[in-house]
């Protein structure tokens, strides 16, 4: 006898499931940006100090970044017309792609649509049964989801803890073929940099892969911007430099630099790349133009260090905590998870627009304001938020 | 709604620790003798004191307790109001029997959380009557406290109480352990484990978003686990595997369909169960029809024992003939949150010196996820 079987919903866990984020204030409240990202920005239609974009060098509204979209939109196009694989490689992507091998000081590189695109798409192809990757503790999402696609084992190191890395290595050694060990460069919540000399010269003992994604330290360490390689002065001998156009080179795009057989390889392997349209031209325009103002402009990587400074040593002379960063990221700690949350209202409504960042993705009792410095800050700007953060911070009893 | 916290004190816990007897259960009067103060009330009290100076906020607790010294006469000492006594301990002198009944009558308040004052001994009477019913958090007040229950300090207790009522903990497995009564009256000081107790737990969170976070709860974190083990005993099928004692084992072999035994150790081959709840004779004679052969075990939270406590049944011949390399050690990320190093005490000097030589293990805490952990020889 058949039993009566009660006709399933097709789609109503779509509403469940977002109330159920909202019920737990875990939604996003997208907010709008009314003034494209400006040191000087119109969000919510408010005006505001912003202090959360990773539009470091403030490059995203430089007048060569602009003409290069332009003049690469009238010269090829809005779009590209294709994957890259099959008939979307327009010369200017092989540009882009020469000039930044050039910048990066390696033998070869090659653009993903998206950072989050080279490390899901690389990293499976990397490794797989039979291998094993060693991960920082700390690494962001984007390498964790593509390790995830691989087939190997995967092991965790301690923060930042080399002997740790090592005690894995010894154990790896023995039972693995290929061993790749992966790390963020500069780490997003703390602002602090991965050790990457001693990770390449520990990953040489073993015949161990190198790979990092150097996201927030592209374009802000290293001389003139060109990310850990030359921050370590290791350029060339990192086996996988992962980057990304869209922070500090005030752009959109993922990017690879190394060997010319990484690239042959990565090309030819990574199904992100090979099943998804390539940048339109106004898109490679602009990453041009941005590795030229890079390598022409040194003025913006100097102005983001004066003031990252500058704010970091007042920010700890009014009393706060700023951790242990090294760069332009400089967390404020402030404890409890309420507290950040109501420190970072109270900054938006007097004019400051920095988020914070609360349990579980920092500590219970690290939470904190993530502030990331932008070169086109002035002064003023700078000592109207500084000011903002000692008035609030004297209120909510945080110094 | 206000929370409902159960709390007990066993009065006499602890007495007999200072004037060198193995606990105070039945050894009360000599304990007296030998010149014993009660000290759980103290203690009981202490926790309290602290508990409100993390609760600042004043949660709505209503605590379920005892008559005079089993509770209710420490909640007045530090002006607790908020209380009802559900049991009243007959005479003056309490034993394990008024722990059992007042645990009886605390069955049926609905409790969150059973709060205690005691020792191993106090928490394995609470077990036989709660079982898995009531979450168990024990302040450190007997002579022995192995069991993976207890707070470290009165201190910390406190905090893991206001941590639990205000949801940032939450529940999971917990370790009852305690001597072995059968070989101490034979002159040896063997810790083994009774039973797998509900207690306190920090929880695991995976990052399903930029920055959202979803807590995962410890069953699906051993999910994970279990997987894991399949594909080893997938990938070895040519070796014996010997899965240990407790919970997060017991869950693995439950999950692959092995009918396994909590307390004891079970030999599998190819994922059938070969020979249930065997001692290290048995271990021996099988290691000769399969001399190849991997152990599976997790350790004990906090304490971190992973032989020696336990799983006495792995003798040093047996770790020996089957090869430190061939241990698998897993766990929850929760669990080692709060265990800092691992343990071994295999009680030959000898092979303690080769695990030591070692110094790290790693150990699977996910699916083809590990870590190291650093590795003591020799217990406390």
């Amino acid at each position: 006898m058949m039993t009566q079987i009660t006709k399933r919903h097709p789609n109503k866990f779509l509403k469940d499931e977002y109330n159920e984020l909202v019920k737990n204030h875990l939604e996003w409240n997208i907010r709008i940006l009314e003034s494209g990202s400006k040191p000087h920005s119109i969000v919510n239609g408010k005006e505001v100090i912003m202090l959360c974009s990773n539009n470091y060098l403030n490059l995203s509204n430089h007048p060569r970044l602009v003409k290069g979209a332009i003049d690469a939109a009238q010269k090829y196009g809005a779009g590209s017309g294709s994957v890259r694989a099959i008939a979307g490689t327009l010369k200017i992507h092989t540009e882009v792609e020469k000039r930044l091998a050039r910048f990066k000081r390696t033998e070869a590189a090659l653009i993903y649509q998206t950072g989050f695109a080279a490390n899901s798409g690389l990293i499976p192809q990397l490794v797989g049964e039979g291998d094993i990757v060693i991960s920082d503790e700390l690494n962001h999402g984007s390498i964790i989801d593509g390790v995830r696609l691989t087939k190997a084992d995967r092991a965790i190191y301690k923060h930042r803890d080399m002997s740790d890395l090592e005690r894995v290595l010894k154990d790896a050694d023995k039972k693995y073929r290929r061993i790749l060990i992966i790390t963020d460069g500069v780490f997003s919540m703390d602002g602090d940099i991965a050790p990457m000399d001693k990770i390449v010269k520990l990953a040489n003992e073993f015949g161990a892969m190198t790979y990092v994604d150097d996201a927030h330290g592209e374009g802000v360490i290293g001389e003139d911007g060109r990310g850990i390689g030359a921050h370590f002065h290791i350029e060339g001998k990192i086996d996988v430099e992962m980057g990304t156009f869209s922070k500090a080179f005030g752009v959109v795009g993922g990017l690879i630099a190394g060997s010319q057989d990484l690239v042959n390889f990565a090309y030819n392997k990574s199904r992100t790349w090979l099943l998804s349209g390539s940048h339109p031209p106004a898109v490679s325009g602009a990453q041009l133009a941005a590795i030229d103002v890079l390598e022409t402009e040194p003025e913006h990587v100097k102005r983001l260090w004066d003031n990252t400074s500058y704010f970091k040593k007042e920010l700890n002379s009014l009393g706060f905590n700023t951790g242990g960063s090294e760069t332009p990221i400089t967390p404020v700690i402030v404890g409890e998870s309420g507290k950040a949350k109501e420190l970072s209202n109270k900054l938006y409504e007097e004019g400051v627009f920095a988020l914070p960042i609360v349990f579980p993705m920092v500590a219970r009792d690290k939470a904190r304001i993530r502030t990331m410095m932008n070169a086109g800050l002035t002064q003023k700007d700078l000592d109207f938020a500084l000011n903002k953060f000692e008035k609030l911070g004297k209120q909510l009893s945080i110094i | 709604m206000s929370i409902k916290i159960g709390f007990l004190i066993n009065p006499i816990a602890g007495m007999g620790g200072r004037v060198g007897l193995k606990g105070t259960d039945g050894v009360v009067d000599e304990a007296v003798r030998l010149g014993a103060h009660p000290v759980a009330r103290q203690k009981a009290e202490e926790m309290l004191r602290a508990f409100s100076t993390f609760d600042q906020n004043h949660q709505e607790v209503l605590w379920i307790t005892c008559a005079g010294n089993m509770g209710d006469a420490a909640l007045e000492a530090v002006g607790i109001t908020q209380k009802q006594i559900v049991y009243s301990p007959r005479g003056n002198t309490t034993s394990a029997h008024d722990t059992k009944n007042a645990c009886t009558h605390f069955l049926t308040q609905h409790l969150d959380l059973l709060v205690f004052c005691g020792g191993d001994g106090t928490a394995r009477d609470i077990f036989t009557v709660v079982d898995k019913k009531i979450p168990l958090l024990g302040i450190p007040a007997g002579v022995k406290m192995h069991s993976g229950i207890f707070g470290v300090t009165t201190h910390a207790t406190a905090k893991m109480l206001y941590a639990f009522i205000t949801k940032q903990l939450t529940v999971g497995d917990a370790e009852i352990m305690d001597l072995d009564e059968e070989l101490y009256r034979r002159g040896e000081w063997k810790i083994r484990l009774y039973g797998i107790a509900r207690g306190i737990i920090e929880p695991t969170y995976i990052q399903v978003g930029k920055s959202c976070f979803e807590s995962v709860s410890d069953d699906e974190v051993k999910d994970e686990l279990a997987d894991h083990i399949k594909d080893e005993l997938e990938k070895h099928s040519d070796r014996m595997f010997l899965f240990c004692t407790g919970g997060t084992i017991d869950y693995i072999a439950k999950k692959l369909n092995i009918d396994n035994t909590l307390l004891g150790i079970d030999a599998v081959y190819q994922k059938k169960l070969l020979a249930k709840d065997i001692n290290e004779e048995q271990i021996l004679q099988l290691l000769k029809q399969y001399p190849k052969a991997k152990i599976l075990l997790s350790p004990i939270g906090a304490q971190g024992f992973i032989l020696g406590r336990g799983n006495l049944q792995l003798s040093p011949a047996v770790i020996t003939k089957i090869g430190i390399e061939n241990i698998i050690v897993v766990a929850t990320p929760s669990k080692l949150i709060h265990t800092p190093v691992l343990r071994v005490d295999t009680g030959d000097a000898l092979l303690d010196r080769r695990f030591a030589k070692h110094g790290y293990l790693m150990v699977v805490i996910g699916y083809r996820l590990s870590r190291v952990m650093k590795l003591q020889t020799n217990s406390f």
